[in-house]
């Protein structure tokens, strides 16, 4: 076997980081024309691995291949040169500029006026451009600005910025997290198409059913190591799974059947306008029961998180109602929602549900340290947080370096995610609102926070769930509401809904009239 | 407690490489302008009274050159504190110096120029420095609360209204005809009891300076044992996450600044009717614009303020002797200070790279013991 025949090797690389071994000799060949993918669960590599071919990082170790030669690539410019192409998590796209002007950045086609005064050839780049797309089938209209898309069509752009830069090796970094099934079905469709244009691709991702749907090999890392090399159509969903993981790993949560108790939480008529004065909830009213997961399925962006944001009182709705329990919240601050028995897992963990440069005992501590037994006449007692947050940390198996005393910053989102969690089941409230509770995290973490989903309903609180991955509504609701343009548009028992009618309702594709 | 120490350790490394780092640049200037800089050095300490001078003038000793450097240092302590108090929260009060003026202005007027005995003049020097110094404060907090004017400009702006409208009083109505300054304030209500003869020697005894220490330590408490303290730090650490935690951000910024101009009002009569006894128009001091660089060095702690005011104003201070004996230009203590402070607000970049070099030996050493295990 001829060095030729892989396009890109990577020969025993290794990378570390502070306190972390990101690869530890790791070697992958990917064949020229193939869809070679990348499965791990989060913090196991992929990204790392990816960064280094993309030149963003620098192995430690190990040398990089590129067409049977060795190459030390020391920029994400210098990958471009080497036609590599990397679409990342977290779209790289200037929101006010046209996508056209984004595809283009850094590398204008210029013409001269008057014959000495270069400008910018905006007409050839959109000429260009609408040629690139027919050509591939990715539909944009390259005058169009990107704050006015959504994001599959950013998703679009993104592709289309590798190949007007000629990239023969296009990686994908998890591109599927933010789209509907719909969008995914024709991203996938689109991958392969540029697979059969002769392009290699490498996609890296946690979510089996992708890889077995495109996928010819599959690379599985596990915390830093290489565990082995599998040919897809081989290999059952099920093994892979466990050989992500390192162990037995069950899809489906145990969920007994629903008791509903009496409303905990109503809200009527609730109107909900962003800063400039932009309507994002539209006159919603719905309930939930004590014993039931109510889950709100919808795009992002649709006027979920501002609902949340509502009922939990970080926003004033502009009309509406909101009862909790029979009490009218809908003046109540945020603490006195709180204490009526409000907790809420914001989608935002980061910059929203923790304070990141405060220590974990200040973080779980964070909607009772004003009150005894954590302050008595306003001064803090500091052994009551020590002991309050380990005992969070062992209910909850929340990990870090120092205990209660690491900095959260330095905690990985998984355990920070917990730390949330733990904090806010903590509180025994009558509601609890998730937003995302499971987004970016590994499959570890999310059987994790979805059995606790689940034992808190059957504990008989209420639940609200708001995510835009639709496994998860479809695994864990009793009842479904689908939001669409800040309106909620069907609401039926969890039986009663296939996820393809949810994604329908989703897009706007059916009404509720209709149905 | 003892991870806590960690850190707090960091800052003082970080803090004591930038000294470090300020001292050999300022010696080698020094070197390079053909003087000893040992010597130079030599006599910063004893121009603030750490070290004894060869030579006093008459009724003057090492001691009473260190009360003079107490009384220095006082008001670049509470200026420090009111910095590092808004910072916590999350705010950078530009205007200490503004505020230092109205309070020392108002107490100058209702106090300075009465004929009250110094038992009560005092006492009410302190509390109307204290109240117009809040107000003060208040007001840039209030604009911020209410209107979401940003304190930075805001501050700016109420120096230079503060500036004028206080030359304005002085050059009508309180001026001295011969230094062109404020009349100087009674004896009865200066906070620093000035050459005082204690058996034939000179002493400046700054009263202020137990406001200082008790300042100190109250913010120290505030800040690290009151639900206050939590509030205020986690509203400067994460406005969002504060307000979803149901602390009222508005609020605490208002308060934050509130205090912020306590100190900085109390800085203010420290200076002007402590340290000095007039007000000259038209000028701010430098203290209010330097107690920022303190502040920083200092970590924004109390206790890391304490210390860094010290450093600062030895250097400040000790300067003009150092200058008459080696004939060297006062300016020097501005090169050493500049980089003390650059450096140290270049601080964490330094933490950073230590880390790397440390994470990079131990992996090292790691991979080291794991090849000699393997054999």
């Amino acid at each position: 076997m001829s060095d030729t025949e892989y396009i890109v090797e990577m020969k025993h690389v290794t990378k570390r980081f502070p306190n972390i071994v990101a690869n530890d000799d790791v070697s992958i060949q990917v064949r020229k024309g193939e869809i070679y993918a990348l499965l791990g669960e989060n913090g196991a590599g992929k990204s790392t691995l990816m960064s280094m071919l993309f030149g963003m990082y620098q192995p430690d170790e190990g040398e990089i291949w590129v067409r049977g030669k060795k190459e030390n690539i020391v920029s994400p410019s210098y990958a471009t040169e080497l036609n590599i192409g990397m679409v990342h998590q977290h779209f790289k796209l200037v929101s006010n500029y046209t996508i056209a002007e984004n595809i283009i950045l850094g590398m204008e086609p210029v013409r001269k006026v008057l014959g000495c005064i270069p400008v910018v050839d905006i007409k050839k780049a959109n000429r260009e451009i609408s040629a690139l797309s027919e050509k591939y089938g990715l539909q944009v209209v390259p005058t169009d600005v990107i704050s006015d898309i959504g994001v599959s069509v950013q998703q679009r752009v993104e592709i289309l910025k590798m190949l007007y830069r000629e990239a023969e090796i296009l990686i994908f970094d998890e591109p599927t997290a933010v789209l509907t099934p719909q969008e995914i079905g024709s991203l996938l469709e689109i991958i392969r198409t540029l697979r059969d244009g002769g392009k290699t691709i490498i996609l890296i991702t946690h979510k089996l059913e992708e890889i077995k749907q495109v996928a010819d090999r599959c690379a599985i890392l596990r915390r830093g190591r290489l565990i082995g090399v599998y040919d897809v159509a081989a290999t059952s969903t099920k093994k892979m799974a466990n050989l992500m993981v390192g162990r037995e790993v069950s899809f489906d949560t145990e969920k007994p059947p629903a008791h509903f108790g009496k409303v905990v939480l109503q809200v009527e008529n609730l109107t909900v306008r962003n800063e400039d004065r932009f309507e994002k909830v539209k006159n919603v009213s719905f309930c939930i029961h004590a014993g039931e997961i109510f889950a709100i399925a919808g795009v992002a962006g649709n006027g979920q998180v501002e609902l949340a944001d509502a009922v939990a009182g970080l926003v004033r709705p502009s009309s509406g109602r909101i009862l909790l329990g029979g009490r009218d919240i809908t003046e109540e601050t945020v603490r006195g929602r709180a204490e009526a028995g409000l907790a809420y897992i914001p989608e935002d963990r980061q910059n929203c549900g923790l304070i990141l440069d405060f220590n974990l005992k200040n973080n779980e501590a964070l909607r009772k340290y004003y009150r005894a037994p954590f302050a008595v006449r306003s001064i803090l007692q500091p052994p009551e947080f020590d002991s309050y947050a380990e005992k969070l940390i062992d209910k909850y198996d929340i990990r870090s370096s120092q205990g209660g005393d690491t900095v959260v910053r330095s905690m990985s989102g998984g355990n920070q995610q917990k730390a949330i969690v733990a904090r806010e089941i903590e509180q025994d409230a009558l509601l609890t609102i998730f937003v995302q509770p499971t987004r970016g995290l590994d499959i570890g973490a999310i059987e994790n926070i979805r059995k606790q989903i689940v034992s808190e309903r059957n504990k008989g609180k209420a639940i609200m769930l708001i995510s835009l991955e639709l496994d998860e509504i479809m695994d864990l609701a009793d009842t479904i509401a689908v939001i669409y343009n800040g309106e909620i548009g069907k609401t039926a028992p969890a039986g009663e809904l296939t996820t393809n009618e949810v994604g329908e309702y989703m897009m706007g594709v059916k009404h509720h009239e209709e149905a | 407690m003892k991870k806590h120490s960690g850190s707090a350790w960091k800052y003082l490394r970080i803090s004591g490489i930038s000294l470090l780092l300020g001292l050999l640049i300022g010696a080698a200037v020094i070197a390079v302008l053909g003087k000893n800089p040992f010597t130079a050095y030599y006599n910063l300490l004893q121009g603030c009274g750490f070290l004894e001078k060869e030579k006093y003038a008459g009724g003057r000793s090492q001691l009473s050159d260190l009360s003079s450097f107490i009384d220095y240092l006082t008001p670049m302590i509470l200026a420090a504190l009111s910095v590092a108090v808004a910072m916590k929260a999350g705010l950078f009060n530009i205007g200490i110096s503004g505020q230092m003026l109205t309070a020392a202005f108002t107490a100058t007027v209702l106090v300075g120029y009465s004929p009250l005995p110094a038992g009560i003049a005092k006492p009410l020097v302190l509390l109307i420095g204290a109240a117009a110094g809040g107000a003060a404060g208040a007001l840039i907090g209030y604009l911020k609360y209410k209107f979401n004017i940003n304190e930075v400009v805001s501050s700016i702006m109420l120096n230079y209204i503060v500036e004028y409208i206080v030359s304005f009083f002085i050059v009508t109505r309180f001026v001295d005809p011969i230094s062109r300054q404020s009349r100087p304030v009674s004896d009865a209500s200066r906070l620093t009891l000035s050459e005082i003869k204690i058996s034939g020697i000179k002493y400046d005894i700054p009263l202020g300076f137990i406001v200082a220490v008790a300042a100190s330590l109250l913010l120290a408490f505030i800040l690290d044992k009151t639900v206050l303290g939590y509030d205020l730090k986690a509203v400067g650490a994460n406005r969002r996450a504060s307000g979803y935690a149901g602390i009222h951000v508005s609020k605490n910024i208002l308060t934050a600044m509130l205090i912020s101009g306590i100190l900085a009002g109390l800085a203010g009569v420290t200076y002007y009717m402590g340290y000095v006894a007039t007000i000259e128009p038209k000028t701010l001091s430098d203290v209010g614009f330097n107690a920022i660089a303190v502040s920083i060095l200092g970590n924004n702690s109390p206790g890391g303020i304490f210390l860094a005011s010290i450093v600062i104003q030895i250097i400040d201070k000790g300067a003009t002797y150092m200058s008459s004996q080696q004939t060297l230009e006062v300016e020097i203590a501005s090169v050493i200070t500049s980089v003390i402070l650059l450096s140290s607000a270049c601080g964490l970049f330094y933490g950073e790279i230590g880390e790397k070099l440390r994470n990079a030996r131990t992996a090292a050493r790691k991979q080291h013991r794991g090849k000699e295990a393997a054999q």
